[in-house]
């Protein structure tokens, strides 16, 4: 297991924790654990990211899911503690400017 | 425009006045001509009038004076003196009367007057005892001038109380011994018999002779059908008139008067002149500018309607150059704004053509030429390199000019948006076909070839529609089927053919206006003059050939103007040799699962080759979403396969080879996902490749024996 993935209710918000590498393998894994944010029913949605060292494209396809879910229902999504070369993947992929960060 | 209208006018204008004044000049001259003419006319009419009269007279004088003799002889018989009378007016058949008045008492038998006179009657000449109660010559004017007058005279005129009509006489005094006077022999004229005479001719239809006497009294003139006595006194009054103006002739021989007639005929001169020497009486002419300078005028009218219609014709004329001199200049404006787009086109189509070989790759040296015949051109050739690739096209469109170069633009758009995503020639060429035979109202045709080379293998693929077979330098031309051009039909499966070229080999390609270019004696340069030059050009670098090329064409046609647009491509395949110090291979099932495994394989190679972190996860990130994409795409569900990941390094770049033996697949002719797009839009598929192409430096596929090559690069 090269990655941990933990989702908690805080403050009426949901906090999902991303701990080491999420390559396509470990992404199938992950969107088990993370799939009730897909309907996050008006909450807000932290992804804690301090950990996270490596994100593949399949990783965002599940940030893009839980994303589509919190507009449909307005809320928002913030990126938390993301790391220079994942925020240059969210760059090459225009990723960037449909997340907030923090 | 208006400054034109100005100036054609003032052309129009200045004519008119020209001819204006050369007209009125000409007309003062011809009259001043005319006027001396007519006073030369009317002097010698004066002239010969008076020499007529005077000679009229002469033989009435000779008649008397031829007489005198007789009368004097037979004085002593006064009754015969009415023979003598009658003899003297047998004489002369313009005498009306002629008699012999004696002084007072003469014959004491005769009583106090005696006046034999004959006169004519009903043609018959008779004579009478003319001197009676009723008849008292001694109180009439004949008597009395003639019997004052020291010799012959012409009386005043008179009206003669026997027959009652104006008559002049004409008398001799008769002297006795003692030279006494004892009577005036006299004859008479009717003054209609003198006018006659001077008006037997005229002048002008409308001009007429008077006779003065010298104190301006008339004697006689026209008759009273041609001119009425009113307009004669008229003419009288101005001679006799000291306040108006006369001017002597240049000849000095009569003077001149000019008076405006009141019958209506207009202004008119009145020439007169005294007779020389007896009678003392004066003679004039008269005569109207209508029939003096009648012709001149209606030649002036005929002349002046001549100028205005040159003046018409002239206008026209210049209008008409005006007009022409518009058209020319706006068919010159027009012709330079044509020009100026011709060359602003033709600057388009340059800016169109590669301008040298690609930049940062050395596996190819690429040279290409286009000299167009006219400002623009209907041949084509484009190159570029995509994916580790090499696309390249050569055309030529039927026909010249713009055209045919608005045709080649559309054909080289078309191959730039075919080639965007497509590596096989033929499906290329059957895109640029298909779109191109749309709206192809023209049937304009184009020959073209398409080849994409591949530049780590140097596979060439290629595909001929109608073209000249390119040729491999130092060898034979490529085996292109003909197929047929592009834009003839729609629906024309197009083939596909392959080669493979040889490190350090040069493909040679041209439109036929290299084999066709003609010379003075419409000779073609030729295949076989383009082989012999190729031959002995395989060491050359394309620049070099091209130039040679060139030189050898120029050569040959020296001088003749060149017919067609000559194009010509150069491609010397010179592929990188690379030495790999690594190679490491990891072969996975076609399961996501595997992945795990890639990614302690990539984790440590990239601990091996000493790449910093953020680097090696750049490559990670490239090679996972490859190989996830032959994962999920490459085998269909439910089959199993392998996936083999080749890694080489030599130190400067880092190779992946990514091998399945799955369905034919391309990921580098998928398009680019937009990554613009709001959350709602954007897709979930497209993300992987678009990495993959973001993070590596060239992406390359191959089909190659079955597999699916995808050959991914990074310069490190």
């Amino acid at each position: 297991m090269i990655m941990n993935t933990t989702i908690k209710e805080i403050d009426g918000k949901y906090v999902a924790t991303l701990k080491g590498e999420m390559d396509t393998a470990a992404a199938v894994e992950a969107e088990e654990v993370l799939k009730p944010l897909y309907q996050s029913n008006g909450k807000d949605v932290i992804i804690d990211c301090t950990e996270l060292e490596y994100i593949a494209s399949s990783g965002l396809r599940i940030l893009l899911g839980i994303l589509k879910g919190a507009k449909a229902s307005g809320s928002k999504v913030v990126m938390k503690g993301v790391n220079d070369d994942i925020k240059n993947v969210f760059k090459l992929t225009g990723f960037i400017s449909l997340f907030e960060f923090e | 425009m208006k400054l034109k209208t100005n100036t054609s006018l003032t052309i129009i204008i200045a004519a008119a006045v020209l001819l204006e004044i050369i007209s009125a000049v000409q007309y003062y001259y011809t009259r001043s001509l005319l006027a001396e003419e007519l006073e030369h006319r009317a002097e010698s009419e004066l002239t010969m009038k008076a020499i007529i009269v005077k000679n009229s007279l002469n033989m009435s004088e000779i008649s008397l004076r031829g007489h005198i003799r007789d009368l004097k002889r037979n004085l002593s018989y006064p009754d015969s003196l009415f023979g003598t009378t009658e003899w003297v007016l047998h004489t002369h058949p313009n005498l009306v009367g002629c008699g012999v008045a004696f002084v007072p008492h003469f014959f004491p038998e005769k009583g106090r007057l005696f006046e034999p006179y004959a006169y004519r009657e009903n043609n018959k000449v008779k004579s009478i005892q003319a001197a009676g109660e009723k008849h008292d010559y001694t109180k009439s004017g004949f008597y009395k001038e003639g019997i004052a007058a020291d010799g012959p005279i012409w009386t005043a005129p008179y009206v003669d109380d026997i027959f009652k009509i104006p008559m002049v006489s004409y008398t001799l005094p008769v002297w006795d011994k003692n030279h006494e006077t004892i009577a005036v022999f006299a004859l008479d004229i009717p003054i209609r018999i003198l006018g006659d005479t001077l008006n037997y001719r005229h002048m002008y239809p409308s001009s007429y002779d008077i006779l003065l006497t010298a104190d301006g009294e008339y004697i006689a003139g026209p008759r009273e059908d041609h001119v009425s006595r009113k307009d004669v006194e008229h003419i009288i009054s101005i001679i006799n008139d000291s306040t108006v103006a006369k001017s002597p002739s240049m000849s000095g021989r009569s003077q001149v008067a000019t008076f405006n007639d009141r019958g209506g005929r207009g202004k008119g001169s009145v020439f007169f002149a005294n007779f020389k020497g007896q009678p003392r009486w004066q003679i004039a002419v008269v005569c109207y500018d209508d029939e003096v300078y009648g012709k001149l005028r209606a030649m002036r009218r005929n002349i002046g309607l001549l100028m205005l219609v040159g003046l018409v014709i002239l206008s026209l004329i210049v209008l008409r150059f005006a007009r022409n001199d518009r058209r020319l200049q706006a068919a010159n404006l027009m012709q330079e704004r044509n020009d100026s787009e011709l060359r602003i086109a033709s600057n388009i189509q340059k800016e169109m053509l590669p301008k040298q070989s690609p930049t940062g790759c050395s596996d190819v040296d690429i040279h290409g030429l286009l000299i167009p015949a006219r400002a623009v051109g209907g041949d084509i050739f484009d190159y570029f390199i995509r994916d580790e690739k090499l696309f390249f096209c050569i055309g030529d469109v039927s026909g010249k000019g713009v055209p045919s170069a608005m045709v080649m633009a559309v054909i080289h758009s078309l191959f730039r948006m075919a080639t965007a995503h497509e590596n096989n020639p033929a499906r290329i060429m059957q895109t640029v076909n298909e779109t191109s035979c749309d709206g192809n109202e023209s049937n304009m045709f184009v020959t073209l070839f398409i080849g994409v080379l591949d530049l780590p293998t140097g596979r060439l693929r290629y595909c001929n529609a109608g073209h000249d077979r390119p040729v491999i330098v130092g060898a034979e031309a490529l085996p292109a089927e003909a197929n047929l051009p592009v834009a003839v039909f729609a629906d024309f499966a197009y083939e596909m053919q392959e080669t493979v070229l040889a490190d350090g080999s040069t493909l040679f390609l041209y439109t036929d206006g290299l084999t066709e270019a003609k010379n003075r004696e419409r000779q073609m340069f030729g295949v076989e003059r383009v082989m012999d030059v190729l031959n002995g050009s395989v060491n050359l670098t394309p620049a070099q050939l091209l130039e040679k090329m060139v030189g050898e064409v120029h050569a040959f046609v020296e001088d003749a103007e060149q017919s067609d647009d000559l194009t010509m491509l150069a491609i010397r395949y010179t592929p990188r040799q690379f030495e790999s110090k690594l190679t490491e291979t990891l072969v996975l099932k076609n399961d996501v699962r595997e992945i795990t495994r890639f990614s302690s394989f990539m984790k440590s190679v990239t601990e091996q080759l000493g790449i910093e972190k953020s680097l090696a996860r750049q490559l990670r990130l490239a090679a996972e979403e490859a190989v996830v994409n032959v994962i999920d795409y490459a085998y269909p569900t439910g089959t199993e396969g392998d996936v083999t990941i080749h890694i080489l390094s030599d130190g400067h770049t880092i190779r992946f080879q990514i091998i399945d033996t799955g369905v034919a697949f391309d990921p580098t002719a998928k398009e680019k996902a937009d990554t613009t797009l709001s959350a709602e839009d954007r897709q979930i598929g497209g993300l992987g490749i678009l990495l993959v192409r973001e993070l590596m430096d060239t992406i390359n596929y191959e089909r190659v024996d079955g597999q699916n090559v995808l050959t991914l690069i990074k310069n490190v």
